[in-house]
């Protein structure tokens, strides 16, 4: 029986080539955008998944409200750990100290490379449980060894055996590799963890960690637990929250509430408001899910459409089985049978095209996706996938031309009355409704990418490189490499920082200031500078002075943005004082000598952040920024400057970073974005044109007869094709009504998030909507041209 | 008997007023009979046969066929029924285009649940009793009216229906092809199958042995 309808299927399709080829290929890229989105949202939902105790693994995170507002964030305080070493320890199997992800050189013989990695606590390895390929899993218990990741000791070592070998750390600790791990692969929050060093060593580098361990108010450091069996994160937040409000009394005025940040939320929902979690990139899983589906219902919706205004070739059929004893159940079966067939048929073509596609879908989404070939789970989803999608396109044909009654269809009255065609127009003009809101959306999304582009940064971005020196070697260096620099030709001015032009690294407060309203609690972002800070970044002074080494006492000058004498409320800010807190800061107060312009340091979609830019004491900076000579080419520049720097630091390998390729990856996010839904949006449009483009020539074909003698009694081709335009027209038109306000009520609530937003303007939706009407037209015109252009003679004689 | 029809009336509604399709009809009839249906276009014959046929309901009256009451039935029961009894043919054969002629023959056995080998048997049994073996491969295009209709034939009695309902089925025929498909009704009656056809000829109604005449509806 099924054989028999498979046959029927097959030749059905033959026959009606051009038929097959729209729904098959409609089909067929329909399905290719879901499978492609598919194992982008698995990616994206496995992320972390490399690590066994994901469901028991959290960090420990901080809310803190400064002037009513709550920022949240995994920063901790060091004298924490003992806090809850001392007392709490029955709610943990494993509590790790961690620095940050740092970069470090690592010499071995003559190899030099920069790797990034974490000093942590013992029980690291246990709590990651990574994979060890050699050595000794509790690697990290004297304080000079270190942990390599495979890939790092193939780099550093090649061939020989790396246990027990002694690596130097930026050239200056000597330590013993103990034990090699496996990689931790791309999609994990670990995944640029490439050694690991001991917490004690961390302890030992800098004399700040060191006096950092009874600061509460220094919150420089993180914390990783494992949850102990018999408890749950909720529970252990509830009894730890409060532990540093009620163990610090300075710090209780921020009200520091602790809470457990599950490794499963690290990912996708690592969003905080006002001390509220509200989502993260979980909300581009959702959009992309709902593109997905979209585009998958557009196709199915081609094959319905197409299936059932050919119903009246597939009745004689349905009468004649029906009269030999076929039931309704056994033609649904049919239907649907025949509908598995085009939906497998499209599959396999759809595989193809997510095979050749895969690679570009990874440079674009920046992922490392692989297809899984060998995962039976995923060819028993895909089975499924295949199933559902021919049930959601079968079974409305099937219920549809399983309908007819024999007697109308074998005597020939069988008319397709008034309304046979609505539940066909709907679906088109929900076809179109989609079509239209992903345009406006997408152009909306470019827009705003664009608007936040042109944002003026406040400081010159174009031939800016910076160079990281966060390493001893540097110490004390900076005016013989700046003066190096500068001589050699290849850089025009240069300065250094202690964070870098593009991002915040640090956050102060607890100043009292001349007309400091009561309570107030100030939030300033804080970098330290050279006194060429300014110059080399082309910022401009508003008001007083730049720093000059000209007076002695700008050691303790600072520059303050214009947000920040805002902020302060300050209304003549040129000769003022901030004065710390503490009394006891042996310190002179900080004199604000200029006024500087606001500059974009860390979203370009948020107001620049009051700011100091303080004169740099200790020589500890942590970047150089180089403002290249615009007389030679970059390349030029690099290379002499990389020649100057290998000379004074030959160990270290040269690194350096455009200051606006760095800025731009501020849009990285937002970009992949657009560009994925705009190829989405783009095959959407081409998926319901594909189906629009059927539709009309089977319209064209069923009013054959019509045209014929409408041309015989004197229509023109303008006639014709305005008649068979106008019905597609109308309902692309009431599409357009219907997208129009769903999607401007969406992209305005998508834009809330962006503080610095285009605003939504009319003629976007004008456009979009003049663009559909167009796409209509020419999808339209073809077949309509070409009916109304067919000898009438010809479709009159056939009867 | 094989069927009766008892006051049977059918209806459309036109402008509010009943045009009355089927009009108090009454009709027996036994095993083994062949019953030629006459009257002129518009007269009811085809819905006549298409009720007896069980394809279209009527309004009022009792049907019941082998004993069993099909006003009473659902649906599903009668489908039952006339798949298991009952075979068609029509004036413009009805073949499905897409399956060749022994696939087409094949079908009527698709829907009862017969063995691979017994379909093989049965089919090979008609492709040799109404010497069509030749053509077993091609498709109903390729075939004229005549042996459209031979298959026609083959695939209303492969199922072995003690009834076969035939609307015109020479009308699309040429004499000769008529002639041909009326000699084997016949043969067929002869054979113990009974058969009521629908005809506008009063050669072919000949073949039977009782001629019903219709008009407007009702039996003259």
């Amino acid at each position: 029986m099924f054989k028999n309808y498979l046959k029927i299927a097959w030749r059905n399709l033959l026959k009606n080539k051009g038929y097959s080829a729209i729904n098959i290929g409609g089909l067929a890229l329909g399905m290719a955008v879901t499978l492609i989105i598919g194992l982008w949202v698995n990616d994206e939902l496995s992320y972390n998944d490399y690590f066994s105790k994901k469901d028991r693994i959290s960090q420990v995170f901080q809310s803190q409200t400064f002037n009513g507002n709550t920022s949240t964030g995994p920063a901790i305080p060091r004298p924490l750990e003992m806090g809850l070493r001392n007392g709490y320890m029955d709610n943990f199997k494993h509590l790790v100290m961690s620095s940050w992800n740092n970069p470090l050189y690592l010499n071995y013989k003559e190899k030099s490379l920069s790797k990034t990695g974490n000093f942590m606590q013992e029980e690291a390895p246990e709590l990651l449980d990574l994979k060890i390929l050699k050595g000794e899993k509790n690697g990290l218990r004297k304080i000079n060894s270190i942990m390599l990741s495979e890939s790092v000791a193939n780099a550093l070592f090649g061939d020989e055996d790396p246990i027990g070998k002694v690596v130097k750390a930026n050239s200056q600790y000597d330590m013993e590799v103990t034990a090699i791990y496996e990689d931790i692969p791309m999609n994990n929050s670990f995944h640029d963890l490439e050694f690991i060093m001991p917490w004690e060593k961390y302890l030992t580098v800098f004399e700040w960690i060191k006096n950092a361990e009874d600061q509460w108010g220094n919150n420089s450091f993180q914390m990783f637990v494992e949850l102990a069996d018999n408890t749950t994160t909720d529970q252990v937040t509830a009894s730890i929250k409060d532990v540093k409000k009620n163990l610090n009394k300075e710090t209780a005025e921020f009200n520091p509430q602790l809470f457990l940040f599950p490794m499963k939320d690290w990912y996708l929902r690592d969003s905080f408001e006002n001390g509220k979690q509200v989502g993260g990139r979980i909300k581009y899983v959702w959009l992309f899910g709902i593109i997905g589906a979209f585009v998958l219902l557009l196709a199915c919706i081609n094959f319905m459409n197409l299936s059932t205004a050919r119903s009246e070739k597939r009745a004689k059929e349905v009468g004649i089985r029906k009269s030999i004893g076929s039931h309704r159940n056994q033609l649904i079966y049919q239907f649907l049978s025949e509908s598995f067939l085009v939906v497998l048929f499209a599959f396999g073509i759809a595989l193809f095209i997510v095979l050749l596609s895969l690679d570009g879908f990874n440079d674009l989404a920046r992922k490392e996706i692989t297809f899984p070939w060998s995962n039976s789970f995923f060819w028993l989803i895909s089975f499924l996938f295949v199933l559902f999608t021919s049930l959601l396109a079968g079974s409305y044909p099937a219920l549809y031309l399983s309908s007819f009654k024999p007697v109308d269809v074998l005597k020939g009255t069988m008319t397709t009355g008034k309304y046979a065609g609505l539940p066909r127009k709907i679906l088109v003009v929900l076809q179109f409704t989609v079509s239209v809101a992903f345009i406006i959306g997408t152009v909306i999304v470019m827009q705003q990418i664009n608007y936040a582009k042109n944002r003026p940064v406040g400081y010159d971005k174009e031939g800016l490189i910076q160079i990281p020196t966060m390493s001893q070697d540097f110490q004390g260096k900076y005016d013989l490499m700046r003066r190096e620099f500068l001589e050699s030709g290849a850089a025009i001015e240069m300065s250094a920082s202690s964070s870098p032009t593009t991002q915040i690294w640090s956050n102060r407060s607890g100043f009292n200031w001349e007309g400091k309203p009561d309570g107030f609690q100030e939030d300033l972002a804080w970098t330290e500078v050279t006194p060429e800070y300014a110059k080399s970044l082309n910022l401009k002074i508003l008001d007083g002075r730049d720093f000059s080494r000209e007076f002695a006492t700008d050691s303790s000058a600072i520059l303050i943005n214009e947000s920040a004498v805002k902020h302060m409320g300050l209304t003549d800010p040129v000769g003022k004082y901030l004065r710390d807190d503490d009394t006891e800061d042996p310190n002179p107060p900080l004199k604000i000598i200029g006024v500087v312009q606001d500059m974009i340091a860390s979203s370009p979609y948020e107001p620049v952040k009051q700011g100091i830019y303080a004169y740099d004491k200790e020589g500890n900076v942590s970047f150089y920024n180089l403002r290249l000579n615009p007389d030679n080419s970059a390349s030029e520049n690099i290379t002499t400057i990389e020649g100057v720097f290998q000379s004074h630091f030959p160990d270290i390998p040269f690194q350096y970073d455009f200051v606006d390729a760095e800025y731009g990856e501020k849009f990285a996010a937002e970009e992949r974005i657009g560009t994925l839904s705009a190829i989405f949006t783009a095959l959407a449009i081409l998926i319901s044109c594909l189906g629009l483009f059927g539709l009309t020539s089977f319209v064209a074909e069923q009013r054959q007869k019509e045209i014929g003698v409408r041309k015989v009694l004197g229509a023109s081709v303008f006639n014709v094709w305005n008649m068979l335009s106008k019905d597609f027209l109308k309902l692309v038109a009431i599409s357009c009504f219907i997208a129009v306000p769903i999607s401007y009520y969406v992209m305005n609530g998508w834009l809330q998030d962006y503080p610095y937003r285009v605003i939504l303007e009319w003629w976007i939706f004008v456009l979009a909507v003049i663009g559909a009407l167009a796409i209509t037209i020419l999808t339209v015109s073809f077949q309509a041209i070409k009916a109304a252009n067919s000898n009438p003679i010809k479709s009159l004689r056939m009867e | 008997m094989l069927l009766q029809l008892n006051n049977i009336f059918k209806w459309v509604q036109q402008g509010g007023q009943r045009v009355f399709l089927l009009k108090d009809i009454n009709l027996q009839v036994e095993e083994g009979e062949f019953i030629s249906i006459m009257g002129p276009s518009g007269s009811g014959k085809s819905t006549l046969l298409n009720v007896i046929g069980m394809l279209d309901d009527f309004d009022e009256g009792e049907y019941s066929f082998l004993d069993d009451p099909i006003h009473q039935l659902k649906e599903k029961h009668r489908a039952k029924l006339y798949k298991e009894y009952i075979g068609f043919v029509f004036q413009s054969y009805h073949l499905i285009d897409e399956l060749t002629v022994y696939e087409n023959l094949e079908m009527p056995l698709l829907y009862k649940k017969h063995s691979g080998a017994e379909r093989k048997a049965m089919v090979a049994d008609m492709l040799d009793r109404f010497n069509i073996v030749g053509k077993k491969d091609l498709f109903p295009a390729q075939l004229s009216g005549g042996q459209q209709q031979i298959v026609g034939v083959a695939r209303a009695l492969i199922t072995k229906p003690k009834l076969i309902l035939a609307d015109e089925p020479t009308g699309n025929l040429n004499s000769t092809q008529g002639e041909e498909i009326m000699q084997l009704f016949k043969q067929l009656n002869d054979e113990g199958v009974t058969i009521i056809q629908v005809t506008h000829s009063e050669k072919n109604a000949a073949y039977g042995k009782r001629i019903i005449n219709l008009l407007d509806g009702r039996m003259v």
